[in-house]
């Protein structure tokens, strides 16, 4: 016992490596058809997730028909083939279980939580939204209602910052506009513009299924071939949609065979020599799905603009241009960024709003996203103060996290607290199963679920020093200043809004 | 791996291009059952009952440390376990309760605290300090007289606020149906029973509750029996104390027929509905899951429920209409009601009496039968992914006698339960005929409820559950009340002298300062008013200004987070009514639609009331039949959310220039307290109506 407590404080003295992370144990394989199946046992509570997600978000949107990664998240709970509209959700839940779902500029996810004996619903029911869901003009009518109510909703005070910010860090690139779009291309886009993009990006290779909790992996891996397996590869699942969908006349024109030749229920068996040789040239044919290119544009300059919103104090945003959430430097960024105004205690909290109240509340977020990083900091000012003080007042701060090393304390607590978070996210099947899904599409492996605490962990005082010198670069930012609404004009002019 | 998929791929095509038919819904497998480990249980040397759950998923552990004691009859001090429990993290004779707070949060962890248990949870790794923490609350809360005063005044807030939440009144007229006042389900607090509690009966309460003796330590996570042995016996071994408190406790009401309990509410545009009576049943009882499933199908589950499918789909009655079978060992009750239009009120008990005798005559639906279970089967498995849950369970295995694997075989039972079984236990604890009907509403809606009345002679309570004073005939009229005020305000001048006095004052600005529990900061509400006839008001906090609103005697607008509004015509001709710094003498002339109620017990003084008629909205106002100052203002306004009440107290009237004010106003609005002080009041000092706009 002795000399395991030792041996334990030896290895702690040398590596901070998985000090509270318990491995997560996982199985992952692709389908024929592309889909990345990830799944996770753990059976001590009678429940399982059945995540989907689908690496499609606001940044793979055509810059005239923002809004549609979103807003298929609403329609794809519709109904399909063989779901009654409005019934998606109800057979969840009458069946025990709750689902939700949530967009961003990188994916879209959707997920299920249900009684560990409903997983094969949830299978059914993800794998009947994957290949044939109801995508036509009386759902989307109901769904751009509902999509305008929730932007408006989110259209509260000081919310545009994100946007304002991201559109002058990366003019040139898609992330330049929210996920939620804009409500004009989604009233102008026309049914077939919808039909394309769930042809497009609603395809098995675009999809990764991760399903977490209670369930034995031989059984689940039988029905995700069952429900999933079944769901025909590249180009021939547009085949069967439109075999669904589309009468003989036009089918016959399109693809030079008749319907009657296929059979929905027996899709890979079809009638013919040429239907199956159709069927096997479309099935060999993958869909490209189209991404954008890592944002080139290098922000060399400081972009000062100011901003009119429906407020009642002024607010200052500020942002440095970081990179994507695979680089290295992205945990110390993080960490730094906490220390700095992260929370009540933080630093610029305790200076700006504490000991000078020239703010109301300070805060700050770091953006890793897939292609590009944003850290930005912001704070809502006191009644009349002046944008310019508080300014200085994060440029001294920021001086000293660059000149000077954080306190031991402080980086005692910034590590406790990312220990606590990364614990507490993976304490439920949910949280395990998008943690999954996420390492694998965009941190280089499902695997980094059981490294990423080691990797903040490693991070030391002197790493934190290092990146608030490498990117809080004080003659490349963004600066915002956030007015209300009547003290106008001239302000503006001077502005570059 | 490789080979596995290898493997795979070879056998999939059979499956791959065999047939299937996606039109067929796949069925649910048999129930699970639940792997929760059976717990080790040990007793400590000083009586402490440890639970240990050992779950080594997540290095987390938690502690949770319940009291022994059985509910204890607080009788003149009604209410004190709650206040008590609000204090025990408010420091200990070690820490203050800063020191504590920001332990706590330096490690991420989690320390709470009730009238009868305090819990801890952590990562493994900080659980020594966790627990050095917990057990110093637990050992040495030492209640501090400051957080004392704090708390009960917050609990005086919540009392005044009572009178304006139907819920909560209801919940008290529920209580004293159900049980008699020597059982601890038939207590209310009121102020007079507040009052009673002081700093030592929070101690008393503390150390008679807080004893190791019968105790319970329920302990979940990341932890081995031995290291759970050293832990407790590190922190808890040298916690002593007295016996633990079990009382025999009396039985609760019986209910003979039908009995109408009715609670005043004035102005109410809708009655608060509980059809309730107590239940003879534990949780250890055979019949309690049954039970369960007969509440979701009646009104407890989530969808077409009867009572919801009856009173909202196909009547409309309301927006929603539940049931509730509240069962444990020291008192169980059933309910079953809603909110209901004032004109639906008598239709609504119809149709629920009717629901519960319903149940007692035939078998249910397979259906309703099946997705009730499916849906409490869910709802509980779904449940069991935090630890505390797993942690309750053990400690109710415990407590409430139940067959050691009752969890792990519950979704099993569930499943097991027939229609057969829900008609026995329906025709066993269901009843549309020994009920008591309580309503809280609007006095129109007596004559409706009357006839439920086995005999007849409905009861009357007010808020607090006590029997109503009957309103009483006022002994002078509205305008009389009105002058007498008046003079009240002028400090004694009438007439002549009164008018004069009145010329002198030019303007009118007061600041009050109103707290907010948990809020940052005050609320700063600023009001002025000039002899020209406009008025302005806004309330800022923290620089922000969340309201305001202003009046030039002609137009006026309003402003602030909710966006800028300009006065209809309508709010114009209203505002016109109540002019003058003392806008009461004008009434009479301005055309304000006013009258004399009657008086009134408020607060513990008669009180005469006046009621005001406006066309969006209606007010009470109290003044105190003594001294004639108004002691509150109760305001009904018809908004789109529905009907909006807002509630003014006001006390400590003192002079300024001549006339008197209050000087504590406290304001009551949708669930939240402003309790405000004046700043300063100012006579005829330079104002500014633009600071409004």
């Amino acid at each position: 016992m002795k000399n395991l407590i030792i041996t334990g404080l030896l290895l702690a003295s040398i590596s901070f490596a998985g000090l509270s992370q318990r491995e997560i144990g996982y199985v992952e394989y692709d389908l024929d058809n592309g889909i990345h199946v990830i799944l996770h046992e753990e059976r001590s509570t009678p429940i399982v997730a059945v995540s989907v997600l689908y690496h499609v978000g606001s940044k793979n949107e055509k810059d005239e028909r923002t809004g549609f990664a979103h807003f298929f998240e609403h329609l794809l709970f519709e109904g399909s083939e063989n779901i009654e509209r409005g019934e998606y959700s109800e057979l969840v839940e009458k069946n025990g279980g709750t689902l939700n779902a949530n967009t961003s500029w990188d994916r879209t996810f959707y997920y299920e939580i249900l009684p560990s004996n409903q997983l094969e619903l949830g299978l059914w029911l993800e794998s009947e939204r994957l290949l044939h869901a109801k995508v036509d003009n009386t759902g989307i009518e109901t769904q751009r209602s509902v999509v305008k109510e929730e932007k408006r909703q989110r259209d509260t005070p000081y919310s545009s910052f994100i946007e304002e910010m991201f559109s002058r860090m990366y003019p040139d690139h898609p992330y330049r506009w929210m996920p939620i779009g804009s409500m004009e291309h989604l009233d102008a886009a026309e049914e077939k513009d919808y039909v394309d993009f769930y042809r497009t990006f609603y395809v098995p290779a675009n999809a990764t299924l991760t399903i977490a909790g209670d369930i034995d992996i031989q059984e689940t891996k039988k029905w995700i071939n069952k429900y999933f397996n079944s769901i025909p590869k590249g180009q021939a699942l547009n085949l069967y949609r439109d075999l669904e969908t589309m009468e003989e006349e036009a089918f016959l024109d399109v693809y030079g065979i008749s319907k009657e030749r296929f059979d929905v229920n027996n899709f890979n068996n079809p009638d013919g020599k040429m239907a199956g040789a159709l069927l096997n040239k479309l099935s060999n044919s993958p869909i490209r799905i189209p991404r954008p290119t890592e944002p080139q544009e290098k922000l060399t300059e400081v972009k000062k603009a100011v901003v009119h919103d429906n407020i009642q104090l002024p607010a200052l945003f500020m942002g440095y241009q970081t990179p994507s959430q695979t680089h290295e430097d992205m945990y110390a960024l993080q960490m730094m960024n906490d220390v700095l105004a992260g929370g009540a205690s933080s630093r610029i909290n305790k200076s700006l709003v504490e000991q000078k109240q020239m703010a109301v509340q300070a805060f700050a977020f770091a953006f890793g996203l897939e292609q590009a990083g944003v850290a930005l900091f912001g704070a809502i000012g006191s009644a009349g103060q002046e944008l310019d003080a508080i300014q200085s007042e994060f440029d001294i701060q920021i001086k000293m996290i660059q000149d000077e090393l954080i306190s031991q304390e402080e980086f005692e607590k910034v590590r406790n607290q990312y220990e606590n978070d990364i614990v507490s996210s993976n304490s439920t099947i949910a949280g395990i199963a998008e943690n999954l899904a996420d390492n694998h599409v965009y941190n280089g492996g499902a695997e980094k679920i059981n490294t990423e605490l080691s990797e903040y962990l490693s991070v030391t005082r002197e790493d934190i020093q290092r990146v608030a010198k490498k990117y809080l670069t004080q003659d490349a930012r963004i600066v915002l200043h956030y007015l209300p609404m009547e003290e106008s004009t001239e302000e503006s002019e001077n502005g570059q809004n | 791996m490789k080979n596995y998929i290898l493997t795979l791929g070879l056998i999939l095509p059979t499956v791959l291009f065999g047939q299937i038919d996606r039109s067929i819904r796949p069925e649910a497998a048999p129930a699970p059952t639940i792997n929760i480990k059976n717990s080790e249980v040990f007793t400590t040397a000083n009586g402490i009952t440890v639970i240990l759950s050992e779950n080594h998923r997540l290095p987390r552990v938690s502690f949770n440390l319940s009291m022994g004691a059985s509910p204890k009859v607080e009788g003149d001090k009604a209410g004190l376990s709650g206040v008590a429990g609000s204090l025990i993290l408010s420091g200990t004779e070690n820490r203050s309760k800063d020191e504590l707070d920001n332990a706590i949060d330096y490690m991420g962890a989690s320390l709470r605290a009730s009238s009868t248990n305090v819990s801890m949870s952590c990562l493994t790794k900080h659980m020594d300090k966790g627990l050095g923490l917990m057990s110093d609350v637990v050992m040495n809360a030492n209640f501090p007289q400051s957080e004392v005063d704090r708390i009960i005044s917050q609990n005086e807030d919540n009392l005044l606020a009572t009178k304006s939440q139907e819920a909560e009144m209801s919940g008290n007229a529920r209580a004293v149906a159900n049980f008699p006042s020597t059982h601890p389900y038939g207590e209310v607090m009121t102020q007079e029973s507040l009052d009673k509690i002081d700093r030592a009966s929070i101690v008393q309460y503390f150390k008679r509750t807080f004893t190791p003796n019968g105790s319970y330590l329920v302990v979940v996570g990341d932890i081995t029996l031995k290291q759970t042995k050293i832990a407790v016996e590190k922190n808890f071994g040298s916690w002593s104390g007295g016996a633990v408190y079990k009382a025999e406790l009396v039985g609760a009401n019986s209910v003979k027929g039908n009995r109408v309990i009715f609670v005043n509410k004035a102005g109410a545009d809708q009655s608060v509905i509980s059809i309730t009576y107590p239940l003879d049943i534990k949780p250890s009882n055979e019949d309690y899951l049954k039970l369960k499933v007969l509440d979701g199908i009646l009104g407890g589950g989530v969808f077409g429920n009867r009572l919801m499918q009856n009173l909202r789909e196909d009547k409309g009655y309301t927006y929603g209409c539940r049931s509730r079978a509240s069962v444990d060992n020291y008192g169980s009750t059933f309910s079953a009601g809603g909110n209901f239009r004032n004109d639906v009120t008598d239709s609504a008990i119809v149709e629920i009496l009717m629901e519960l005798d319903r149940i007692t005559l035939g078998l249910v639906e397979d259906e309703e039968l099946s997705m009730t279970k499916s849906s409490m089967a869910g709802s509980f498995a779904r449940s069991l992914e935090q630890p505390s849950t797993v942690a309750r369970f053990a400690l109710n295995i415990i407590r409430n006698e139940l067959p050691k694997d009752y969890y792990q075989t519950y979704l099993k039972q569930l499943e097991a339960v027939t229609k057969e079984d829900i008609l026995m236990v329906a025709q066993k604890y269901m009843t549309g005929s020994n009920c008591n009907i309580v309503v809280v509403g609007n006095e129109e809606v007596i004559d409706r409820i009357t006839k439920f009345d086995s005999d007849g002679k409905i009861e009357k309570l007010d808020a607090f559950g006590n029997e109503a004073s009957e309103k009483m005939e006022a002994d002078i009229s509205a305008d009389q009340l009105l002058e007498k005020y008046s003079t009240m305000m002028a400090v004694g001048s009438i007439g002549k002298a009164l008018k004069k006095k009145l010329k002198s004052v030019k303007t009118h600005k007061t600041i009050i300062e109103m707290k907010i529990p948990q809020a940052p900061g005050p609320v700063l509400s600023t009001t002025i008013w000039t002899a020209k006839g406009a008025e302005g008001s806004k309330m800022e906090m923290m620089g922000m200004t969340i309201q305001k609103s202003h009046f030039d005697g002609k137009q006026g607008g309003s402003g602030g987070q909710g966006g800028a509004k300009v006065m209809t015509e309508e709010e114009i001709v209203e505002k016109k009514k109540s002019y003058g710094l003392i806008p009461e003498m004008n009434y009479a002339e301005s055309g304000m639609d006013y009258e004399l109620t009657g008086i009134e017990i408020y607060d513990g003084k008669p009180c005469y009331v006046l009621k005001l008629t406006e066309s969006k909205k209606v007010t009470f106002e109290y003044f105190d039949k003594e001294t004639f100052q108004k002691t509150a203002s109760v305001m009904m306004a018809a908004t789109e959310q529905g009907m909006q009440e807002v509630t003014y107290t006001y006390a400590d009237y003192k002079e300024y220039g001549g006339f008197l004010f209050p000087d504590t106003i406290n304001l009551f609005v949708s669930g939240m307290q402003l309790s405000g002080k004046v700043k300063s009041r100012e006579i005829n000092v330079k104002v500014d109506l633009n600071e409004f706009k």
